[in-house]
């Protein structure tokens, strides 16, 4: 993968997470009940993609082609 | 010994041992070297790193900002942990690209940044007063809290001019010593105090008060419907103004200074891992917020003077809990506001020399210039303080006013890295008028249209100048700088 194709990769990828948090996808997640783990809805949806957010950069980082790179100064 | 009595000698050993590492960390550096001083010889590691990023954001406003949220409003304080997680993310593109600029052309401020591409010296020193302006309103947060929480935690015996100065006092000096190592080894230990106690504690409150989390939201959810929604009936948000809350937030958080010039103190590998174990600070959160909703059922909004002080008034009046759960809190609350207080102090000062003085006065030697950051850090310590004991506001309203102005350094920034039509003239008339649009819906209008955010209107008022304007003002002088920027950046 090139560098330019990761950027594209890493701003759509995590586009989508950010994008289910504000209206007007955030719908789907703005309710009270059912409580899931304990929490509100609204809550869980929040955390857990928070935490899918956290996995997704983590592959990313695995796929990026400029990650070892040593800097000549 | 009575409660207030070991929490205060809980706080101070905490300060004393804040001084010690801070000052111990600054020891046996160059204490000639700018570059040292500015962004530690831009050799800071991962740990140190990831502690001064998550230090910076963990602040007053955290500790008692983000319960009170949670306590008053219900729903719309998930915007803190939501923003907390993804405001961090375009670092790992934008902060090597700038951090390589950064080193070749010996730059260390984000005035420093504008100024080489955009070849223009009113920029930069209006990128400096404003940052000045932004950081002196957060570190007057910061300072309150540091001084509230003092004063409440020894039940009213150390006045609120005492527990500022003595707290902001240390924090000015061993930035004023060591400079950024110091603020960031002193944020490794303050970091780690505080997530440790904002668990203990937060699950100690929830647990005293409620027989279970899922029991204390169902009886929330009962007694007050709408309270963990966004914009439905009995919901104190609306759906816009979360959103615009959040996305002025995650564009504005980076190019706040402090965190903006990290992008000098370190290799692209270190920032990119920083960025990879970042979103765990937002989870960290998480209790701060049950202690808010443990509360919304209990305590009466008229017993407290405003939400912020729900945490401190749940542990002394509400909780029987003992002396040291008080001086935990208060070491805790006290660490999470010097590990911001530290970095905002420090790049204040850097912005406000390199953007203001150096353009005003052109013929400055380094060794000035590092004279000059020195003594900066004491007099913007003093006016901060000032305005603290002097003048006043809620948290999280003065929080979010300097955000609304920060975040219009934004079409300036991602216009440097990825265009070369953005002209100078364009940034400048851009910041102006969104800089005043934000102010003028946050401090006169009463309302703003959709009720968006005032710092999102001031944006696209801001990016549409800046692409207007740009048309007008080519020139072949700055083309090629701005290739060369976007060159080294790849």
């Amino acid at each position: 993968m090139t560098k330019k194709t990761f950027t594209k990769v890493y701003c759509l990828s995590l586009a989508i997470p950010l994008l289910l948090l504000v209206f007007p996808l955030f719908t789907l997640g703005n309710r009270s009940t059912p409580l899931v783990l304990g929490l509100p809805f609204s809550m869980f949806w929040v955390l857990f993609w928070i935490v899918i957010t956290f996995l997704i950069v983590l592959v990313l980082y695995r796929l990026d082609p400029d990650k070892d790179e040593e800097e000549v100064s | 010994m009575a409660d207030w009595k070991i929490a205060m000698i809980i706080m101070i050993g905490y300060l004393v041992v804040a001084l010690f590492i801070g000052v111990l960390a600054g020891r046996n550096q160059d204490k000639g070297s700018l570059d040292e001083f500015a962004v530690a010889g831009g050799k800071l590691g991962l740990f140190v790193m990831w502690f001064l990023m998550g230090g910076a954001v963990f602040s007053a406003f955290s500790f008692l900002g983000a319960p009170g949220w949670a306590y008053s409003k219900g729903a719309p304080a998930l915007y803190i942990i939501t923003y907390t997680a993804f405001a961090i993310l375009p670092w790992y593109i934008i902060g090597p690209k700038i951090g390589k600029i950064g080193r070749a052309y010996n730059i260390y401020t984000v005035s420093g940044f504008l100024k080489k591409r955009y070849n223009s010296r009113a920029l930069p020193i209006l990128i400096g007063l404003i940052a000045l302006f932004a950081s002196i309103q957060y570190l007057a947060t910061q300072m309150k809290g540091m001084a509230y929480i003092f004063n409440i935690m020894t039940e009213g015996r150390i006045p609120f001019w005492l527990g500022a100065l003595v707290s902001y006092g240390i924090v000015v000096v061993y930035v004023a010593t060591g400079g950024l190592r110091a603020a960031a080894w002193s944020d490794v230990f303050q970091g780690l105090l505080m997530i440790i106690i904002s668990w203990v504690v937060g699950l100690a409150i929830v647990n005293q008060l409620h027989s279970s989390v899922s029991g204390m939201f169902t009886d929330l959810i009962a007694a007050k419907p709408g309270f963990l929604e966004i914009g439905s009936e009995g919901s104190f948000m609306s759906s816009t103004a979360y959103t615009s809350t959040i996305l002025v937030s995650v564009i504005g958080f980076l190019m706040w200074p402090h965190l903006f010039s990290k992008s000098y103190a370190s290799n692209a590998r270190t920032i990119k891992k920083t960025v990879l174990v970042y979103p765990v600070f937002a989870l960290f959160l998480v209790p701060l917020l049950l202690v808010g909703f443990a509360a919304a059922n209990v305590v009466d909004s008229t017993a407290i003077g405003s939400p912020d002080e729900i945490l401190p008034y749940l542990i002394t009046a509400v909780l029987s809990l003992p002396g040291w759960i008080y001086g935990l809190v208060g070491a805790g609350a006290l660490a999470a506001a010097m590990s911001s207080a530290d970095a905002i102090t420090h790049s204040a000062s850097l912005e406000f020399t390199d953007g203001v003085i150096k353009n005003v006065k052109t013929d400055i030697s380094n060794k000035t210039t590092l004279l000059l950051m020195r003594v900066g850090v004491f007099i913007i310590g003093g006016l901060a303080y000032f305005i603290t004991v002097f003048g006043g506001q809620g948290l999280i309203a003065l929080l979010l006013g300097a955000y609304g102005s920060i975040v219009q350094f934004a079409p300036g920034v991602y216009g440097a890295l990825y265009s070369k039509r953005i002209t100078g003239p364009a940034v400048i008339s851009g910041l102006l008028i969104g800089t005043v649009v934000n102010y003028y819906f946050q401090l006169v209008a009463s309302s703003t249209p959709f009720d968006l955010h005032a710092g999102i209107l001031g944006l696209l008022c801001n990016i549409v100048i800046v692409v207007v304007v740009s048309a007008f003002t080519q020139s072949k002088d700055v083309q090629v700088v701005a290739d060369e920027y976007r060159s080294i950046s790849g």
